[in-house]
């Protein structure tokens, strides 16, 4: 079936920047297609951030069977529990491959909103220390941005998303235009303090800076403090597409959003070296429909994007379209976690926190500013926080009756983990291709991953539970128990680099305006665009990348460029 | 004489004791399976009575609900039949046999026939037992986080973790017990523990 509308634009993906895209584009002017390969999501209905645990089945176990049948690989993600599974795929329907020995975890969502439902919500600024960072050291290609380049960006997202944090004046972590930040609890307090005094400004411990309103912005209420986010917020009180950047792009009037549309492909007419739309399976019926656009918006994650491409091949283009570089879906990062350490903090016994603050702490990163690191290149930051344990202590403890009953009434003692992510090297040989022997659900040929850990990535994770440590005998604290966990690739859910951004279209698939080198119509703008990772987590950038290459591309097809 | 049969005749049967021996044989066999007339899928009411038991010994009632009162036992026999994988069914529902040979060795009863004080000591020769296996996860593993490393294999680590499970994430236990709220009315990153106790039972 072929449809006679020709789009402005189409957007392929509704989560982190497709909804930015839709938001741009149509604010612009454009009338915009939003392709979303899942369903849609309805707030009233789908939302379940105070449903109780009594409430379901499991009471928080998860559905353990169902889960190891339909989501494997999705249900390892924390957030993918008995409320939140149905934004995650079903991982029968969406297989990908790895080689044996080298698992790569992918973590997805296709529904309207895609995962910027059940994100982390930590969003920081990068600073020329990471842009300029594989331009230094020889890694790589040079990023063909500075940060002066993305600054207006960042405020522009960020006035909309609404921020909240403190402002600290780092260099390595530029500050946000921030709401008022959340405050740190009496366990966070003493550890910050001990860090200020025993590590003299090198390190810094300051309350997560986080998508997540404290006091009403943009239509949207201040967070009430019940906890789990990635269950969605029926106050749209945290950033995600759903909650912000679709409706406002509905707003419009020019936004037509078509959901269950698996882009097949982008089709591309070899005479004007333009793509002229995309083939789309509907989810549904599966049928096959053709959507015609004059701007192409690849928005659906840095390994759905390249996939796209990879199954755009003509005879003329066979390793994919836009890639005359040979670099797409090569280069593929995500950030190493899994080192970090655990504690139990004295004092305080008399205070507790009420409400479940949706944010943790941060401690920016210290290597390799000033001084040199003997193990490893770049750095990584520390996640984490103190809670004070609950009733689960009482599991593996002896005691019952009357007394015990008592005591698991009062609050435990308060635990403090540091949870370092790191900064991920780019490499050609960690890549994506097409695994020729295997289809989803759809018919439509999957990915197969190729990407293990380096040398610096492992240094760096072993130093993130030294250094974790070492705060924490700074704070005074008991029982501390350093970990290194051996997380793979894919497990901070941070994968990009696969359409890198460059200079040379010889070695990048993208300008520095997120358009492809080879076809002037067509943008990535998801995670795939990334030339280094940093070490902060990458979403914010997404967006200020996003909204910068629709201005940009506006104003080109203004000029009668694309 | 299958299940469905067995309660059949059951069902239709006037009184007991007009059900023919062979019948009554029929049944005791399959006592297992007429536990399920309470609602249970897996544990028979011999089992279920002794869940009842060790849970609320565990979380008895006191001025809230306890264990019993808010139905940990039919939560457990959900696991069981529905989560738990057949080796840790089979280990729990052993678990539960052991209970009643410890009791039988130390006081010639089943467990739930029992005094209190014989039942406590049971419970601290198992709460022994599984401290023992957790000492030696500790020493073995290459890290842990949290308070104690998991004796998950231990049938009295099961019996506890599910419990309290059950308890504290039912309304009653949430709310009731633990004092919990949804959406608390006043967040507060640091407040006093005796202060916010005190606003709630006001």
């Amino acid at each position: 079936m072929k449809t006679e509308t020709v789009y402005d634009a189409i957007v392929v993906g509704s989560g982190m920047t497709g909804g930015w895209a839709a938001k741009e584009l149509t604010e612009k002017g454009l009338k915009t297609l939003v392709l979303e390969a899942g369903r849609a999501i309805e707030p009233e209905r789908d939302y379940v951030e105070h449903v109780p645990a009594s409430e379901v089945k499991f009471r928080g176990m998860r559905d353990r069977s169902r889960m190891q049948e339909n989501q494997p690989i999705q249900s390892l993600c924390y957030a993918c529990d008995e409320w939140s599974a149905k934004f995650f795929v079903n991982d029968k329907e969406n297989p990908y491959t790895t080689e044996p020995g080298k698992p790569f975890r992918w973590i997805r969502g296709r529904q309207v909103g895609g995962r910027s439902i059940v994100w982390g919500r930590q969003v920081y600024r990068w600073s020329d220390l990471d842009f300029e960072a594989n331009l230094r050291q020889g890694i790589g290609i040079d990023w063909p941005i500075r940060y002066a380049d993305l600054a207006p960006w960042y405020d522009h997202v960020e006035d909309f998303i609404g921020i909240s944090g403190e402002a600290l004046g780092l260099p390595q972590l530029p500050d946000s235009r921030f709401l008022p930040p959340m405050q740190l609890n009496c366990a966070e307090k003493v550890v910050r303090d001990a860090i200020a005094k025993n590590f003299r400004g090198e390190r810094v411990l300051t309350i997560g800076r986080t998508a997540v309103l404290t006091r009403p912005h943009g239509g949207r209420a201040a967070c009430h403090y019940c906890g789990p986010c990635e269950r969605g917020c029926i106050t749209r009180s945290y950033f995600s597409s759903v909650n912000a950047t679709l409706p406002a792009a509905q707003m419009t009037g020019r936004m037509t959003l078509r959901p269950n549309s698996i882009v097949h492909s982008v089709t591309f007419d070899p005479g004007t070296r333009r793509a002229t739309g995309v083939l789309v399976i509907d989810a549904k019926t599966r049928t096959t429909l053709e959507f015609k656009g004059k701007v192409i918006f690849l928005c659906a994650s840095a390994l759905e994007s390249v996939r796209i491409l990879f199954n755009s091949s003509t005879p003329e283009l066979s390793n994919g379209l836009a890639n005359s570089s040979g670099e797409l879906g090569h280069n593929l990062m995500d950030h190493i976690k899994g080192g970090g350490a655990t504690a139990v903090i004295p004092g305080n016994e008399d205070r507790i926190t009420i409400g479940r603050r949706p944010n943790g702490i941060y401690v920016p990163r210290f290597r390799n500013l000033t001084t040199k690191h003997p193990g490893f290149i770049r750095g990584y930051g520390y996640e984490g926080g103190a809670h004070r344990e609950g009733w689960e202590r009482g599991v593996s403890q002896t005691g019952f009756g009357v007394e015990f009953k008592k005591l698991m009434r009062q609050p435990g003692q308060w635990r403090f983990s540091f949870l370092g992510y790191g900064e991920c090297l780019p490499k050609h040989a960690n890549y994506v291709e097409l695994d020729k022997e295997k289809v989803d659900a759809w018919g439509v040929p999957v990915l197969k991953v190729h990407c293990v850990w380096g040398g610096n990535e492992l240094a760096m994770r072993k130093d993130m539970s030294i250094a974790a440590a070492e705060m924490l005998v700074a704070a005074g604290a008991r029982d501390i128990q350093p970990f290194i966990d051996d997380d793979p690739p894919g497990f901070s859910v941070h994968e990009m680099g696969t359409a890198r951004m460059g200079r040379d279209p010889k070695t990048s698939v993208l300008n520095s305006y997120n358009q492809a080198h080879d076809v002037k119509n067509l943008f990535i703008t998801d995670g795939g665009a990334m030339v280094s990772a940093s070490c902060v987590n990458p979403s914010l950038t997404y967006m200020a990348l996003t909204a910068r290459a629709c201005d940009y591309a506006v104003q080109q097809m203004k000029k009668g460029e694309l | 004489m299958d299940r469905r049969e067995a309660l059949q005749q059951l069902a239709t049967a006037i009184a007991l004791q007009m059900a023919s021996p062979h019948l009554l044989a029929a049944l005791r066999e399959l006592r297992p399976l007429i536990g399920t007339q309470t609602g249970l899928r897996t544990l028979n009411s011999h089992q279920d009575a002794t869940v009842t038991a060790i849970a609320d010994l565990i979380i008895p009632r006191t001025e809230t609900p306890g264990a019993a009162d808010v139905g940990v036992n039919r939560f457990i026999d959900l696991i069981l039949t529905e989560w738990y994988i057949d080796e840790e069914r089979n280990r729990f529902l052993d678990g539960l046999a052991d209970v009643d040979a410890r009791a039988q060795a130390a006081s010639g009863k089943k467990f739930v026939e029992c005094s209190v004080d014989e039942q406590a000591e049971i419970m601290v020769t198992m709460g022994g037992q599984m401290i023992k296996e957790a000492e030696a996860i500790r020493k073995t593993s290459r890290g842990y986080r949290g308070s104690l490393p998991k004796p998950d294999k231990n049938f009295y680590y099961m019996m506890r973790s599910l419990t309290l499970t059950a308890y504290y994430t039912s309304e009653q236990g949430a709310s009731k017990e633990l004092g919990l709220e949804i959406i608390p009315d006043h967040p507060d990153a640091c407040a006093s523990w005796q202060e916010a106790r005190e606003a709630k039972t006001r």
